[in-house]
């Protein structure tokens, strides 16, 4: 498990030794609950063979890829004991910030050591930033700080919601909207039931009956379905 | 008294322990003195289903059972058997005679050890019938004798004459004469029972108007005569198929749009599989995995067309996505499952192209400047790569461009990924000194169709 997890980070990584290889995007949680490595350019996606199986959630950065189990939450390095359910996953460099939501509950993870964090929201976590959580109340959007005040709230995000570095990607009823450095782009696309984050450079759009991949990094937005990824 | 009554009572119930009946799809009829089996065409047989039950209390043991008569035969099991209590047995009694006459007689009888029963059996064998059937219908006189209408266009009507004639010397009354089966109808003639006079001869139609694309049996019962009926229905070709695509060029690394139409309504429903194949150009791969309908991940699809149409739905949604893969070549659609008027294979030509850069970056570290270029090669052929480094001012550095060949390495990363064209190379630079001064390079990709130059800041 801890080899599969790395090749697919390894793959993903802009770091590491020269030479030619398969690019990769990320990876996605297939619906049969396997990971699995998104390969290939924007336009021309093939998906790699299932890695780790019974996986919950999970996210790609572009140094680290972590997953999370009922009961364990995985690296590339190894694995730790975790909160049972699904995780929302905020990475960084080698860190990353984990929220569990069935025991609403913040941790740190570092080298495969969860820290709790002593943080408290109210409301319904959307996605989380090292800092930032985005949380919906009320019906409505709000980026709050850890401390609970309101930074910023997005009103017309109506379904799943992820943080980027430098904007948000939200869904509305027949819509994407991704929001980043002062500018908008929007993808006609309904249905949407949760956004990830799949790579550096890619989100992970998924609905009813497809995961899409959507291109963040700003001049080249764009919305791709995955082959044969019904979730 | 009443023992009087059981001794009138016991002798008659033993007497009685064998009836005769004969059974009409499934229905009991007790035979009388006289079993008359009417008038039979001359070479006709005509069979009736005899039952012997066992209404006494004791076991019956049949020891003689025969028709004895010109024409006559019995099938039943060989003698002696016996027959439980309540229970029967069933023999078929036939009759068959060439040679016309009033009265063919039998004695039927019926021995057991119990009681024995006798019947009159009589026939009246006249000339029968004689049906002609016209082109384009074929007839047999079997056996079974039988009228085939052939094969006809779904929705469309086949019509078969017939002509019905007494040789005989005598008028000649029909009184069973009709048309079974679905697709069957009588069309024109004469309502049952009519008369044919003698040396006369009627003639009636009978419809074939199928439905749907099967094989079709019926009956055309005419006294005691019937006919096998036949005919097999098939559709006619869908017209050809249009498949369209998404308006604009088409490249590689796209995910396109087919759609499928009709030039004119289907006449009837239909569905079929619409697949496609790649052959790429060049011969270092043999296929694209990239190529492949988005939906499934794979090839094929499914579609159909409902009758009084011409849209066609494609795995059940109006249009079907697909991806055109990082390879240079030929994307064949074709179909299958259905007939059409004319082939509906369609090609897509994927041009060969410059080298496509999806994203690169460049990064300084101490002693080394790492390139790291990500993007597609669908001719299959890159490997000169050039490297011009520009100061920070963005002047070029006087030793002039680094040109390196990387054509092995490519061909060998293409050969054993068969996983399209799609590329990460990263390319690293010693360097002595400070790098802090290396501004940017601009990084030129060749392959067989031109050279592609991206310029990149150092991060």
């Amino acid at each position: 498990m801890r080899l599969l997890l790395t090749i697919i980070l390894s793959a993903g990584c802009a770091c590491g030794q020269s030479g030619i290889e398969v690019p990769a995007v990320g990876a996605i949680v297939d619906s049969t609950g396997a990971l699995r490595q998104v390969q290939g350019v924007a336009g021309s996606f093939l998906l790699g063979p299932a890695a780790v199986t019974g996986v919950l959630a999970a996210a790609c950065s572009e140094r680290l890829c972590l997953a999370k189990t009922d009961s364990k939450t995985l690296s590339p390095t190894g694995e730790t004991d975790a909160p049972a359910g699904p995780a929302i996953f905020a990475l960084r460099g080698n860190d990353a910030i984990v929220f569990f939501p069935d025991t609403h509950t913040f941790a740190r993870w570092h080298d495969d050591v969860l820290e709790p964090l002593n943080r408290v929201v109210e409301g319904d976590v959307l996605s989380i930033g090292l800092k930032e959580i985005a949380v919906r109340k009320n019906g409505e959007v709000s980026i709050v700080d850890p401390d609970g005040s309101v930074v910023d709230s997005i009103p017309d995000a109506s379904g799943p919601l992820l943080l980027l570095q430098k904007g948000v990607v939200f869904a509305t009823e027949d819509e994407i909207v991704l929001r980043q450095d002062g500018s908008e782009v929007r993808f006609e696309l309904a249905d949407v039931r949760s956004i990830t984050a799949m790579g550096p450079h890619y989100a992970a759009i998924y609905t009813g009956d497809a995961v899409y991949a959507l291109r963040t990094e700003s001049g080249r937005e764009g919305l791709y379905r995955l082959p044969g990824s019904a979730p | 008294m009443r023992t009087l009554l059981l001794a009138l009572l016991l002798p008659l119930a033993m007497r009685a322990q064998i009836a005769l009946f004969t059974v009409n799809n499934g229905v009991e009829a007790p035979i009388g003195a006289v079993l008359d089996l009417g008038k039979v065409a001359a070479g006709d047989t005509v069979s009736v289903r005899i039952r012997v039950r066992n209404i006494g209390t004791a076991t019956a043991s049949i020891s003689f059972f025969f028709a004895d008569g010109v024409g006559y035969t019995i099938s039943r099991p060989p003698l002696p058997f016996a027959i439980a209590p309540g229970s029967p047995q069933d023999a078929l009694l036939s009759f068959s005679q060439s040679t016309p006459a009033l009265l063919y007689p039998a004695n039927l009888r019926i021995d057991s050890d119990t009681n024995s029963i006798s019947v009159i059996v009589i026939a009246n064998v006249v000339v029968g019938p004689a049906l002609t059937v016209f082109p384009a219908c074929t007839g047999s006189n079997g056996p079974p004798a039988s009228v085939d209408f052939g094969l006809v266009q779904v929705g469309q009507l086949r019509l078969c004459n017939f002509s019905l004639q007494n040789p005989g010397a005598q008028d000649m009354t029909i009184s069973t004469f009709n048309v079974t089966g679905a697709a069957f109808q009588m069309s024109t003639g004469p309502s049952p029972p009519f008369t044919i006079p003698a040396g006369g001869a009627i003639t009636f139609v009978v419809n074939f108007a199928p439905s749907t694309a099967t094989t079709y049996t019926g009956a055309l019962a005419i006294e005691t005569r019937s006919y096998n009926l036949t005919g097999a229905a098939f559709n006619t070709p869908l017209p050809t198929p249009l498949l369209e695509f998404d308006p604009g060029s088409i490249q590689s690394a796209q995910q396109r749009r087919l759609t499928m139409r009709l030039p004119t309504a289907a006449t009837y429903s239909a569905s079929g599989s619409v697949s496609l194949a790649f052959v790429p150009d060049t011969a270092v791969v043999t296929d694209d995995p990239a190529i492949v309908f988005l939906a499934t991940g794979t090839r094929s699809l499914p579609f159909a067309v409902t009758q009084g149409s011409t849209l066609i739905s494609i795995g059940g949604q109006t249009s079907a996505m697909f991806q055109t893969g990082t390879t240079s070549g030929r994307i064949r659609f074709t179909l299958s499952g259905v007939s059409t008027a004319g082939d509906a294979t369609t090609l897509l030509t994927i041009p060969a192209s410059t080298i496509s850069i999806d994203s690169a970056i460049a990064t300084r570290r101490t002693g080394d400047l790492d390139i790291q270029v990500t993007g597609f090669d669908n001719t299959y052929s890159a490997g000169v790569m050039t490297f011009t480094f520009s100061d920070i001012s963005g002047q070029a550095f006087p030793a002039g461009a680094i040109r390196a060949d990387f054509t092995q390495n490519f061909r060998t990363f293409f050969t054993n990924a068969q996983a399209g064209s799609a590329f990460q190379v990263r390319v690293s630079f010693p360097v002595t000194g400070d790098t802090s001064g290396i501004g940017s390079v601009d990084v030129q990709l060749t392959n067989s169709a031109g050279g592609k130059t991206q310029h990149l800041i150092f991060q």
